[in-house]
């Protein structure tokens, strides 16, 4: 975790109100790994006040000049709308990598991902990265390599599973292999959710879902993982004041225990942005 | 010549006087990796309840322009964990430590304070050889015990007296101060909610109660709504406002309070660099404490600090004891 100006080196429109903001990255605060994220302040002044938490979506080691990450963010606020005025040349204060990370896949679960909104994010990243491990299965350089014995080479790519209203909403990125596209109105790829989707085509055997997406999506993956047996490793959005673990503001309730005595909660930012589905309660989450 | 940057508070003398506020600092490790917590001049923790206490349902925030609302529900282990989990942990700071302490009842603060009391040690004997130097300045504290003092949020409803909150009754305030006065020696702060009509009567209270100094400000109470959902956007209703957007309360509320005790006040509210916490030493403080600023920029505590002694330096100002003289009030 460090705090540092970062030169932007790339703010691009990738779909309607969506934008691809690539900026680089300090190498001494640590390679963030796909679910960490980071927090950017928009601005220099007072309003909006807050700093703005982004899960990371790619992390290039680059050539010379040194690392640089990318966030995908959706324009919905004054923060988000000040970040998309800015300019490649143009310096933000960022902090991170903050947060618990996706855990890799353990022998003999299948990953499946799923992603809806700009959960696209860490979804997107973490496939790269599976991706990156399949077709280069064996090689000690590959991070992470050694526990994710199955996406190993000659396997499937892992399926990737994305959401949006129709096709003309799809962002222009480079998407791993695996992607499956699912539209609410048919207009491309699969007629209906990712949720859907995985609830027809999944295989039967041990599964480990990947997810990040709005809460209710999150709720419907929580309630299918359940009903099948599969783990999940959900990543959560929250509202957060400090993102460091301070200020308990971005929590999220835990299960009720035996008896129905809640549980208290955990923090989005410093226990999470990723649980496993046992840990939160995704129908109040 | 280097500026005298110490600060006495009761039998407490601060290394300097930018402390970090309850509530948005954790216990101080949260931030370890962002800063030299130790070259602070003290951190005040989050609240400690007797009970753990889940915290309030979510959402708990809200940004608002220029600050931002919380409604956390002074979320924490508990004394028994504070006691096992965190004192270990503030033992080993070098910067002073005061306890954030809150409850329902004059008996939830006093087991708090006498817990703590118990584990930490008696104030004379931890403060014997805790005189060092923090960043330059000098520190009377007690050290190694990991308690320095106690910053008393009155700002809770009194269960016991049909809900109303403690800190808006003088009455209240004063038998509460004198009930933890009776419990320790460590510095008792006081600190005081702006939602009252005059905040000087209460200061007043507290020190006739025996603190050794008042904060204010805590929160102002907020309400955000959802327009389109027709619901308030906290959980709760209503929260607490804080951020910039306070800084001119906070200050005339320093201004208030300092003309009607002659015990030391702390100030806060709002303070986002240097020019803001002058603002509120020129008022009358003779420390302040950063809050939602450290959220904003980790960087902010210290960077107060630097700048308020480039300030002195600048101005010719020997102590930061000197600066609450330096204000005019003639138009």
């Amino acid at each position: 975790m460090l705090q540092f100006d970062a030169g932007i080196l790339s703010n691009r429109t990738i779909a309607p109100d969506w934008k691809e903001l690539i900026l680089r990255w300090n190498p001494g605060a640590g390679r963030p790994e796909p679910g960490h994220f980071l927090t950017l302040r928009p601005g220099r002044g007072s309003d909006p006040l807050l700093r703005r938490p982004f899960a990371v979506a790619s992390c290039e080691a680059g050539q010379g000049e040194g690392p640089s990450v990318s966030i995908i963010y959706q324009i919905r606020g004054p923060g988000t709308r000040l970040l998309a005025d800015l300019l490649p040349g143009a310096m933000i204060d960022v902090l991170g990598p903050l947060g618990k990370p996706f855990p890799m896949p353990a022998m003999g679960e299948s990953p499946i991902l799923a992603a809806g909104g700009v959960g696209l994010g860490p979804v997107l990243y973490l496939a790269r990265r599976l991706e990156e491990i399949r077709a280069t299965a064996g090689a000690a350089t590959v991070p992470g390599a050694a526990q994710a014995t199955n996406v190993g080479a000659g396997l499937a790519p892992a399926p990737f599973v994305i959401g949006f209203r129709s096709a003309d909403l799809v962002p222009d990125l480079p998407f791993p292999p695996g992607l499956v596209l699912c539209t609410d109105d048919g207009s491309a790829g699969f007629h209906g959710t990712p949720v859907d989707w995985m609830a027809h085509n999944a295989p039967s055997g041990a599964a480990r879902i990947y997810a990040c997406g709005p809460s209710p999506m999150l709720a419907a993956i929580a309630r299918l993982a359940s009903g099948r047996g599969w783990k999940a490793s959900l990543s959560a959005e929250q509202w957060m004041a400090c993102g460091v673990g301070a200020c308990m503001g971005c929590v999220l309730p835990r299960p009720a225990a035996v008896g129905g005595a809640s549980q208290g909660f955990l923090r989005a930012c410093a226990d999470g942005p990723v649980f496993e589905l046992g840990d939160i309660d995704w129908e109040k989450a | 010549m280097k500026p005298d940057l110490t600060v006495r508070i009761g039998p407490l003398v601060l290394p300097n006087p930018v402390g970090t506020a309850s509530g948005t600092f954790g216990y101080g490790s949260e931030y370890e990796e962002l800063m030299d917590v130790d070259a602070l001049g003290a951190i005040y923790t989050k609240a400690v309840t007797p009970e753990p206490r889940p915290g309030n349902p979510v959402p708990r925030i809200v940004e608002t322009p220029s600050g931002m609302l919380n409604s956390i529900g002074l979320a924490n282990p508990g004394i028994e964990a504070f006691v096992r989990d965190k004192l270990p942990e503030l033992r080993k700071r070098r910067c002073a430590v005061i306890i954030n302490v809150a409850g329902s009842s004059e008996a939830d603060y006093l087991e708090v304070i006498e817990r703590i009391e118990e584990a930490a040690g008696p104030w004379e004997a931890a403060a014997a050889g805790a005189t060092g130097t923090v960043n330059g300045g000098r520190y009377v504290g007690a050290g190694r015990s990991g308690v320095d003092g106690y910053e008393i949020n009155v700002s809770c409803p009194n269960v016991a007296h049909g809900g109303l909150t403690f800190g808006t009754d003088p009455a209240q305030v004063e038998r509460l101060t004198a009930a933890l006065r009776g419990a320790t020696k460590r510095a008792l702060i006081v600190k005081l909610t702006p939602n009252v009509a005059d905040i000087g009567a209460i200061a007043k209270a507290a020190e006739a109660g025996g603190a050794d100094a008042v904060s204010c400000i805590n929160t102002l109470v907020g309400m955000v709504i959802d327009v389109r959902r027709k619901r308030p956007f906290l959980a709760r209703g209503t929260g607490g406002l804080s951020g910039p957007a306070v800084r001119p309360v906070g200050v005339a509320c320093t201004f208030k309070a300092a003309r009607t005790v002659s015990i030391p006040v702390i100030g806060l509210g709002g303070i986002m660099c240097a020019e803001d916490a002058l603002q509120y030493l020129l008022a009358g403080a003779v420390a302040v404490q950063v809050g939602t600023g450290t959220f904003v920029d980790p960087r902010i505590p210290l960077g107060t600090l630097r700048g308020i002694e480039a300030w002195m330096e600048a101005e010719g100002v020997a102590s930061v004891k000197d600066i609450p003289g330096l204000l005019s009030t003639q138009a």
